[in-house]
């Protein structure tokens, strides 16, 4: 496994963060740099991922350690670093009373937004997500669906700089979920704002995130950069004949593959960026070799989650 | 960019100050309150009092009416301080029903709709949205009060002449301090019932009987033990002793006029308390 290296500015840095909740330690010691573009928090329910990202808020103080989000320390410069967050939460948050337009332009003033301004980008906003056509109808009558899209339109009106993400696909269908998700990897494509995704499903975060920060009861499970590991896992391949075939693993290595022999018919090998799968093919067909089996080495989100989840005894 | 590009761009036009950023959460609350019509109705009725005292105060320099009506200037000229006393009142007792309306909806359907993580992941902490909050009172509250009152008394200064204002200074000082304090204690007990309660109508209620019970209480208690120790807790009383102690009058409070003062500025740091406490973006279940 490839662990987060540092190339860029860190978005998220935590230095033995603690967290106690009535009277209860609810992160203890959280120590990682976070650089990616969409940084997913992974954890089973209770494992501490949105009072990590409550904390990051500074709602909740630390009781030991810290933490600097987009460089900026977040018990002293509260209202600088908020000035750049946009938050989602996970429940249902919403002014009572207020059509969409003027409940996003209210979170567009509160974020600095000149009136006129906000009232512009509450339009465009709600239109991005979807909401054209609702704009004028109170939130309160929004379904579960509308709801979330319009919790992501307030925390997109001002143009923040870092996206927290609370559980977003929460009560969606499965043609909104994929709506959502589709949305959030757009504004992860513009490149102009850093997303921080928590969420329990791994498919979400795995269809939107770089980088992943794993926890389990309110510790650092594990933390890993899933681009890195998308890249690594590509040159890694497993073969299969259906009977020995000698020379067949000489012309793989005269392409560049080092090759390892897993007994008579099995083979193992990393191939060259410059090799593709296409070229096994054509090499398996000079030597007149069957392949049966090919399989490239996927070292799938769910398998890093379940590793990190397993327990000192090997158990989940 | 027109919206139907739907597309989505970062900020990057000017900002507003972040110290007068609370005034939004005024702004909004206030066009929310004015959109009902019978709010807006029962507001412009508060100024009656006041219009009406500005009819007498017309009457009274109109020496032809005054004539006409079998009055004698000096009739007029004796009762001023009993005036603007009974004015006081008028206005006051408006204003209070003003604030118990207004006061539990600002807070109230904030917390039952969990907006306040929403207000506070922004720019703003819990002191700027209790600042905005009370603005909205302060400023709904103080123009059929103490700014009516204030225009009243400058009127009658300006058509008595002859240092009348200066004679009677104590009037506006009554006016001005009387109707801040009520108008701050008032709206900072209706803003923390309302965040204790969390749902409108309830906060309403338990606003008027806090009121009403712990003045009955604090007479049940001085009846019982035949002494004046029951006004601590009469909250109504100690108000009215504070307000009648600024016009020079005697005070209705068996107690000193300081422990009256005692008495409201508990309510008014207990409330404060209470707000700090519940008012989080998160509350932590123990």
């Amino acid at each position: 496994m490839t662990r987060s290296q540092k190339v860029a500015p860190a978005v998220v840095e935590l230095d033995g963060l603690s967290v106690r909740l009535g009277g209860r330690p609810v992160l203890s010691e959280l120590r990682a740099t976070l650089g990616g573009h969409a940084i997913g928090l992974l954890g089973p329910n209770g494992a501490g991922k949105t009072t990590l990202l409550r904390t990051l808020l500074d709602f909740f103080r630390p009781c030991a350690g810290g933490a600097r989000v987009l460089g900026h320390e977040i018990t002293g410069d509260g209202k600088e670093l908020r000035a750049l967050i946009g938050y989602m939460p996970e429940n249902d948050a919403f002014i009572a009373g207020q059509t969409a337009v003027r409940f996003v332009r209210l979170m567009g003033e509160l974020s600095g937004m000149p009136a006129r301004a906000a009232l512009e980008r509450a339009h465009e906003v709600l239109f991005y997500v979807g909401l054209g056509e609702a704009r004028y109808r109170k939130v309160g009558t929004f379904s579960t669906g509308m709801k979330q899209m319009v919790k992501l339109a307030q925390s997109l009106v001002h143009g923040p700089r870092l996206l927290m993400l609370d559980e977003p696909t929460n009560g969606l269908d499965p043609p909104a979920r994929s709506r959502m998700l589709e949305l959030i990897r757009d504004i992860r494509d513009r490149g102009e704002t850093h997303i921080l995704l928590s969420s329990h499903l791994l498919a979400d975060v795995e269809s939107v995130c770089d980088e992943v920060l794993i926890l389990k009861q309110g510790r650092v499970a594990d933390c890993c950069n899933l681009a890195e590991q998308r890249r690594a896992n590509r040159s890694f391949v497993e073969l299969e004949l259906t009977r020995p075939t000698p020379g067949f693993s000489d012309g793989l290595a005269e392409l560049g593959c080092e090759v390892a022999l897993a007994g008579d018919r099995r083979l193992k090998l990393v191939m060259p960026a410059s090799v593709t799968v296409r070229d096994l093919f054509q090499v398996a067909a000079q030597h007149r070799a069957a392949i049966r089996r090919l399989d490239c080495k996927r070292d799938s989100l769910q398998d890093i989650f379940l590793r990190a989840m397993e327990d000192d005894h090997g158990g989940v | 960019m027109a919206v139907y590009e739907r597309a989505w761009r970062p900020y990057a036009g000017a900002v507003t100050p972040v110290r007068g950023r609370f005034l939004v959460v005024t702004r909004y609350a206030l066009a929310e309150a004015f959109s009902s019509r019978l709010f807006t109705a029962f507001y412009a009725a508060c100024f009656l009092p006041s219009l009406l005292g500005l009819f007498l105060i017309y009457i009274s320099h109109n020496l032809g009416l005054l004539e006409q009506l079998g009055l004698t200037r000096e009739l007029m000229g004796g009762l001023t301080l009993t005036f603007f006393r009974i004015l006081f009142l008028w206005q006051a007792v408006p204003a209070f029903f003003l604030m118990a309306i207004l006061a539990p909806s600002l807070i109230a359907p904030d917390l039952a709709n969990s907006a306040l993580p929403l207000y506070l992941s922004r720019p703003i902490d819990r002191r700027d949205y209790v600042l905005g909050k009370l603005a909205v009172l302060f400023l709904v509250v103080s123009p059929p009060t103490w700014v009516m009152g204030l225009a009243l008394f400058l009127l009658q200064a300006s058509e008595e002449g002859a240092g009348w204002g200066l004679r009677n200074w104590r009037i506006a000082l009554a006016y001005v301090v009387g109707h801040l304090v009520w108008i701050v204690v008032i709206s900072l007990l209706g803003l923390a019932i309302s965040a204790w309660v969390r749902f409108r109508p309830a906060a309403l209620g338990a606003l008027f009987a806090l009121l009403f019970v712990l003045s009955a209480f604090g007479s049940a208690i001085n009846g019982i033990t035949g002494t004046s120790i029951g006004d601590v807790a009469h909250l109504i009383r100690a108000i009215a002793s504070v307000v009648q102690h600024l016009f020079g009058a005697p005070t209705s409070s068996g107690m000193p006029v300081l422990v009256n003062w005692c008495t409201l500025a508990a309510v008014a740091l207990l409330s404060v308390l209470v707000l700090y406490r519940k008012l989080r973006a998160h509350e932590v279940v123990r």
